[in-house]
């Protein structure tokens, strides 16, 4: 008979956040209610924050939030999303172990309008999921950078990355590893879900806006003049 | 006689990657883009080991350890799987099925090799080719 706690220690896994854990559980019981939920958000000062994010898409600082209270935010983004937001946490994890592990760099998470947006050419990647839920992450980063990163990953010289290809299919497996990652804490949490191949491709422009239904959470990281951004979006929550 | 490694994965990427983890080595590294090509080799070159992603297009990784077991040639190769997938229930199924070890990307070389080497005999590669790192 297999254990899982006894194959996660051999195979040296990492369980899901306790956080996590207990919003799937209380979000599973047919009888939650908002109250309940406000109070294991209200008790995480970054989700609460995060969530009061998602909630006031206008406000370009905490200070102009016109939707103030986390029972306010539930109300307008739905229950399941904050359970997403809380996901963002193993979401920022997961870059962050990513670009340490297999770039050799620290980046670390910082607020995202601190990250200029790319008007110019740059690299965009997307990856989809779907199932219990579905949305998608994006991914982006300038072409100086993600050749940059290539090189790091390959350990090769950045003059001899000649194939856009090589540093496409790089970029596309950070992508992929941090969504595989993000996608196993989405099913661990009950929300069991596939994720699509990669796509990576140069964007010329700015990417179309973003789906007004469902949530939206921008990301940034920044390390050792290397700056990312990644976007977390939601579709609308199937109740 | 060297090591049969079969990497089989649809990232360029990380078959570059594992390549490399094993180039000190004395061994061979074989690769495939999905379980269909891997299994294809399997049978062709009868490899020591395989490291199998699980996310691939065509036949994905769990498909081609399930027919890897069925086969009455190829059930004892050893797999260890590589994936960015962690999730209990995969990680539970796939073990199931007959993976002897799981290494969850992102990854680093020694822990790959560390993985290996519990399972093949992995032993120095001598001559220039090892001197130079290539």
């Amino acid at each position: 008979m297999l254990d899982y706690k006894e194959l996660a220690a051999r195979y040296g896994l990492e369980p899901i956040p306790d956080s996590v854990t207990r919003l799937t559980q209380l979000l599973a019981r047919q009888d939650a209610d908002l109250e309940a939920i406000a109070r294991v958000v209200s008790a995480d000062p970054e989700l609460t924050v995060r969530l009061l994010r998602v909630a006031n898409p206008r406000a370009t600082s905490d200070e102009e939030f016109t939707i103030e209270t986390v029972e306010q935010a539930l109300l307008r983004t739905g229950v399941g999303c904050v359970l997403l937001l809380a996901m963002g946490v193993p979401l920022t994890t997961a870059i962050v172990k990513t670009f340490r592990t297999m770039v050799g760099l620290e980046v670390r998470s910082v607020h995202p309008a601190s990250v200029p947006p790319f008007k110019s050419e740059h690299l965009y990647g997307r990856i989809r999921f779907s199932g219990k839920a579905t949305g998608q992450i994006e991914l982006r980063m300038t072409v100086p950078v993600a050749r940059r990163v290539a090189a790091a990953v390959l350990q090769s010289p950045e003059d001899h990355l000649q194939d856009p290809a090589t540093i496409t299919d790089t970029v596309g497996e950070l992508l992929s590893i941090v969504t595989g990652n993000f996608k196993s804490n989405l099913c661990d949490a009950g929300l069991n879900c596939c994720i699509e191949p990669p796509q990576v491709h140069l964007l010329a422009q700015p990417a179309s806006s973003p789906p007004a239904a469902g949530g939206v959470e921008r990301l940034a990281f920044r390390g050792n003049g290397v700056e990312v951004a990644v976007t977390m979006i939601v579709d609308p929550w199937a109740e | 006689m060297a090591a049969k490694i079969l990497s089989v994965d649809d990232s360029k990427t990380i078959r570059m990657l594992v390549a490399k983890a094993f180039r000190a080595f004395d061994c061979t590294v074989l690769e495939a883009g999905n379980g269909e090509e891997g299994l294809a080799v399997a049978e062709r070159e009868r490899p020591d080991l395989i490291i199998l992603d699980v996310t691939m297009p065509v036949m994905d990784g769990v498909t081609m350890l399930t027919k890897l077991k069925e086969h009455p040639e190829l059930k004892r190769i050893p797999v260890i799987m590589l994936t960015a997938e962690s999730g209990r229930d995969n990680v539970m199924h796939i073990a199931r099925l007959g993976a002897r070890d799981y290494l969850v990307k992102p990854f680093k070389e020694d822990q790959l090799i560390g993985k290996a080497s519990r399972i093949v005999n992995l032993p120095a590669r001598r001559g220039p080719a090892a001197a130079a790192g290539t």
